[in-house]
Order: structure tokens, then sequence, then C-alpha cells
């Protein structure tokens, strides 16, 4: 595999970068961009991501107008924030307004336009603004998108043929889209944005994984996807291999390395795949992401740990057993271990005798790999297509019984609005909540945009709880209540002592904090720190570890726990190893 | 032929499919909507996020929402005047205000015809040929 480096690879105008969370597309997307601005190209990158980090990667106060980056003079950054999008299209109709209509019909308004579906819309707007703009294509040599974690960014690719087949087939008029007046001339530039990503001379998609199992498999589930919608150009780059080792620690991490490549699944082995060497340092700093496709540098720091005592998962587990937990959430960045630790808190929560249910909402999360089914402990995964299907074929057998064929037609063409799918992932999540009445519920949210997409419709739908005349389920009416109420739910912050994941997890607090739901304990997992590697890489990226251990350390109070890095996947009795 | 509007709070979208449950009400008025429609019966429909102009040119909307607010919506204007507050039209009002057949509001329930397909389910036949 040949070392990834742009300069000498034929490069389409836009490039899109892709994979699970965690793996490196923020970084691979920016070495990219720094390394042909330096050469001299025109570059534009923007960021998707609702939970992006691209402001702690170049430092720098970011926008979703551009900015242009002080040490890399022909580099501009957008930064797309979703919720910003939202809130500046929400002002945008309502603005008018304030004077002519009373107060009470404005905020009626702003509340119907803070659900998800705007801030999904809006944020589709602005993306598909880039990808047709003119100006831009005219002012830039190369456009590249740093997009949000696989499951909303195929959303987000689904909705343009989606959404213009809507438009296009609804025979009244695009009624569910209908808060977004003028969508209908937004067709052509959907349409547009369709084209560009399916023409191979304009658009690579660049699938990033790390060279481990489950990020390959979500890399082929991408591929797949997104060939389906018409994107075949692609191109593969595995970041953080290792290719060398001196000591037990990193001949294991080599040895899982290059066996999960020779493993590699099928769907992926006929993509020209790329690699970049695993890094000592955190690709924060324009320095270090110029380094992260040149050379490393392997420099040990000396920072001392703070922290008295450092716990472990067993003691996390053992507060959430004496204070009676009802509700477990792990959050965290993608690709920070979220679903093992759920499976460990559920085994050890089990283990002390409680009746335990385990789910997760990430699509690309195996439960059933992690934790044997003979466990003791019920699971479950909310399927988005699935719960999609059952909510539709629950509303339409409710029509047929009191509507006719026509209009049952009618209803069906409502239904094949891209809200629906939202309603119906809302529904089971609140139906799974809903079990913590009879055992404990540990769930396991998909990454972190995605799962702040999912509190918030849960807020806005619980306003319209209020009002709603319609049979409301009873769990949609105590999901709120119950997640904020800090005796029955908490969450646990899952992270990885390095920069990003660290501050990451920072704002996911603080969005929890304004959600109102309780969030204690960290925990920092796959930690190299504590393995006692004396690889000179791995042992300067240990060292570099301290600054943020001794960060959460202090953040936290000392409510964290470290779980030392592994060099087997953590499953089966594995798993039991963390709880003990 | 009389003009009726029906001006609603915020929502996303009108059969109320979008809303965390389905509102049979509004399912009911959007069919029945629909099938006017079809007969040659236009009744606008204007909820106060996609549409909030109308809520300004409307002068006796404009003063209704002003002084009762927005949870009196939905209301229903025919030829200028405020009809129905704070609720949909019955199918049998929107027959009477519009002057129309009942026919006009689509077509039988579907359960009346299941009932009648039960029925002749007792000829006894069997089969993709049955009655």
């Amino acid at each position: 595999m040949n070392n990834f480096n742009p300069k000498k690879i034929a490069l389409t105008k836009y490039l899109f970068y892709t994979g699970k969370g965690g793996v490196g597309k923020t970084s691979t997307a920016c070495a990219t961009a720094v390394t042909l601005a330096d050469s001299g190209k025109k570059v534009l990158l923007i960021s998707t991501d609702p939970a992006s980090n691209l402001q702690d990667v170049f430092n720098a106060d970011l926008n979703n107008k551009g900015v242009i980056i002080n040490e890399v003079p022909n580099l501009t950054v957008v930064n797309l924030d979703p919720i910003q999008a939202a809130a500046e299209y929400r002002e945008s109709v309502i603005a008018p307004y304030r004077g002519l209509l009373p107060e009470a019909a404005l905020s009626n308004m702003e509340e119907q336009l803070s659900g998800s579906c705007t801030v999904e819309i809006a944020a589709f707007n602005e993306f598909s603004h880039f990808i047709t703009d003119e100006k831009a294509q005219k002012e830039y040599d190369y456009i590249l998108f740093d997009t949000a974690p696989t499951g909303h960014t195929l959303r987000m690719l689904q909705l343009p043929s989606a959404w213009s087949n809507f438009i296009s087939e609804n025979t009244h008029g695009a009624s569910c889209l209908g808060q977004l007046s003028g969508l209908e001339s937004k067709k052509g530039v959907y349409k547009r944005a369709v084209n560009t990503l399916a023409d191979s001379k304009l658009t690579t998609l660049i699938l990033v994984s790390r060279p481990e199992e489950a990020p390959l498999k979500e890399a082929e589930r991408a591929s797949k996807e997104l060939a389906d919608i018409g994107i075949n150009n692609q191109t593969m780059v595995i970041n953080g291999v290792l290719t060398s080792y001196d000591d037990s620690i990193s001949e294991s991490l080599y040895q899982k390395q290059q066996k999960a490549l020779t493993e590699m699944p099928q769907g992926l082995k006929g993509i020209t795949a790329y690699m970049i060497p695993l890094r000592a340092y955190n690709i924060t700093g324009v320095d270090n992401v110029r380094a992260l496709l040149a050379k490393d540098n392997c420099i040990v720091s000396d920072g001392k740990i703070t922290a008295r005592t450092i716990l472990k998962l067993k003691d996390v587990i053992d507060d959430l057993y004496l204070s009676n937990k009802k509700v477990i959430f792990t959050m965290g960045k993608g690709g920070v271990g979220k679903t093992t630790i759920a499976a460990a808190i559920a085994l050890g929560l089990s283990a002390k005798g409680k009746k335990v249910h385990l789910t997760t909402t990430d699509p690309a999360a195996h439960l059933k790999f992690v934790l044997a089914e003979s466990s003791g402990i019920s699971m479950s995964r909310i399927d988005e297509h699935a719960e999609l299907e059952k909510y539709k074929e629950e509303v339409l057998s409710r029509a047929r019984e009191t509507l006719s064929a026509g209009d049952i037609a009618y209803v069906e063409e409502d239904l094949r609005s891209p809200c629906t799918q939202e309603i119906a992932v809302f529904r089971a999540f609140a139906e799974i909540v809903d079990k913590a009445d009879e055992e404990v519920v540990v769930i396991d949210t998909a990454p972190t945009g995605h799962t702040l997409l999912l509190l918030d419709s849960t807020q806005s739908y619980n306003n319209e709880i209020k009002r709603s005349q319609g049979d409301i389920p009873e769990s949609a009416k105590k999901l709120l209540p119950r997640l904020r109420n800090p005796d029955e739910t908490e969450v646990i912050i899952v992270t990885l002592a390095e920069a990003t994941p660290v501050y990451e997890a920072m704002r996911l607090e603080e969005d929890l904090q304004r959600a109102s739901i309780a969030a204690k304990w960290w925990v920092i997992n796959s930690s190299m720190y504590q393995t006692g590697t004396t690889n000179r890489l791995l042992s300067a990226k240990a060292s570099n570890e301290v600054e943020w251990i001794n960060k959460v350390d202090s953040h936290t109070n000392g409510k964290f726990a470290v779980i030392p890095w592994s060099p087997d996947e953590i499953k089966g009795d594995k798993l039991k190893k963390l709880i003990i | 032929m009389k003009g009726m509007q029906i001006y609603e709070p915020a929502m996303c979208c009108p059969t109320g499919l979008c809303g965390v449950s389905v509102d049979p009400e509004l399912l009911r008025v959007s069919t029945v909507l629909d099938s006017l429609k079809k007969n040659g019966i236009e009744v606008q429909r204007f909820n106060l996020s996609s549409s909030p102009q109308e809520f300004v040119n409307n002068k006796s909307v404009n003063k209704f929402i002003t002084e009762k607010g927005v949870d009196e919506l939905p209301v229903t204007v025919l030829d200028d005047e405020i009809v129905i507050t704070g609720r949909y039209p019955t199918n049998e009002e929107f027959a009477k205000l519009l002057n129309v057949p009942s026919s006009f509001l689509g077509e039988q329930p579907k359960t009346l015809k299941l009932k009648v397909k039960s029925k002749s389910g007792d000829c006894g036949c069997s089969g993709d040929n049955c009655c």
C-alpha cells in the first residue's frame, strides 16, 4: 500500500471524506487541504459535521461563510453548523413578520421551525449550495467536504434524490416540506448537487478507515450505499498504520492491524487504497496537520499525572448500581468505544443481579459481536429503515380503518417525506427508554452529531406533544421528563486521551446541560499510558495522553475511569475483565 | 360558489404525519379537501409557518389572532367572514357551507365496504375468483 500523497494522485475538483467516527476523516481532509494549498492550489475545505472540530484543528474561529487560514493563505475553511444554519433560516422566515403578526403567532412559528426537520433541511441547503455554487467552482481548484459521521452523511447524501423524487412525484404539492417555502425552486439545485456527486470526473469519494475490523466494515457499507446512489468514483485511505514493532505492545498492535487489513471486507478489495502511518502526536495546529502526510516527530513529553488515584470502569458500575440508575447512556465521539463500554456496563450490572436491556442506535454497531446472546442480557438495535417501515404500516393500518383507497394513497404520499424517518426513530427510542420501568436500560448511542439531533427532536417533539390532539404513545410523553431526572438517568461520557475526543466530549456535555440531562462520569478508553509500552512511537503517544488525562481529571473532579489499551478485540470473556 | 379558507397554527405538514403521532382530525380534513379539489372546489389552507403573509393580508384573521392568540386556531373563513373557530368544520358543515353534495367530500369510508365484503364472503367460494 502506498502512502497517501495528494500531490501524486490524480484528484477531482470535489473530494468527499466519509467513514466511521474517529477514523481521522477531519485529519485526513485537513492534511489533504493543507498539502494542496501549500503546493499553490486554491482550496476550499467545508465541514458538514454537527459536531465539527475544524476550529480545534486550525485554532481559528470559523463560520459558514468561509475563513482564510493565516498560516495557509491558499486555504479557506467553512464550518457548516446545522443548528446555526437552522437558526438563520428560522430568522429569515420570521423577521419580515415582526410587528405585522402578534408575538404569540411569531413564537408559534419559531417553535415549529425548531424541529430536527428544519435543522436537517437548512444544513442540506447550505451543503448543496457549495456543491453547485459557480463562484466557488471558478475560484477554487479543489473543494473538500469533511462530512459528518457516516450514518448522518448517508442520509444527507441520499436526501437530494429522495427529495427531488418526493417533490416531483408528490401530486398534492410538497406538503410536508411546506414549511420551507420556495423549496420547489431548490429542486434544480438539488438535482445539480446529485449530478455533481455522481460525476466521476468531478467527484471522488474518499473512504477513510483505521486498520481495524469495525471501521473497515463501516467503510464497506458506506461504499456500497454511496455506489447505490451513483457515487462510484471511490478511493480509500487507511489512517494510523503502525509500520514496525519492537516490543510486545507494538507487536500486538501491528499484528492486529495487519490481520484486519488481510481480512479486509470483500466489498473494499477493488478500491485503490493508500495509507497514512500512525503518528505520535495529536492532529491539532497547522504544523501537525502539515506533518501528518510527511513525517513523524516522536517527542516524549514529560508531563505527570495529577490524579491521586485513577478509577476503573468497575468503580463507575458500582456507583451506577448503588445509585440505582434506570437509564444509562454511553455518549461520545465516534470510534471511542461506546459500544464496548455500554456492553461492559450492562454485563457488570447484570452480574450484580439487575435485569438489563442493552440497545444501540448506531447503524454501525454490532452488539452481538461484542456480547453473546446467552449472557442473560436482552439486546436490541434501533434500525432506522425497519422502524420507518413499522411506523408507515402502523399509520396506514389505522388510516385503512376509516379512509377510502384514494385517501390512503394521499396518506402514502405524505409518508414518503424524509421527516417520517425521524419520527419513526424517535418513537422507537421512546419505547426502549420506556422499558426502564421494568429493567435497567443501557443505551449505546450513535455518534455525537446524530445523538444531538435526536435529543433536539426529543425536545421539540415534547413541545408538540403538549398541544397535539393526536393519539400520543405513553412512552413519548414520558421520555423527556425521564431523561431529565438525574435520579433515573445517567450519561457516561466516553473519550480517548487525545485533543479532539476530549474537546468534543466537553461540547457534548454542554449540550447535555442545555437539555438538562445529567452527566457525571467520564471514561477514558484505550489508553496507551497504562500499558507500559517501550516502543518509541507508542511511548511518545502515551506521554502525550498525560495532558488530556489531567484535563479530564480537573474537569470532572476526579469522576473518571481509565481503560488501558488492549491488544485483543474486547468481547466475550475479555469484556468481563473490564468489570473486575 | 363561495370561497373558503382555513387558517391553521404553525405545522410541519397538513396531514399531521410529521407530528409525534397521527392526528385523525388532520387526516380527515386533508382528505376531504383533496376530494373537494378533485370535484373542482378549492379550499385554501394556510398554516402560520409556511404562509405567514396570509395571516397579515386577511384583516379579520389578523384581528382574531391579535386578540385571541394562536390557541384558538384553526379558523375557517367563508367569503371573508370567520365562521368557525377553534376546530375544523365537520363533513356536514363543509357540505353545507360550500353548498355541495356530500359525495363531493370523498368516497364512503372503507369500513363500510369491508362489511359488505364479509357478508359476500358467506357465499362459500374460495380462491382468487371469490366474489
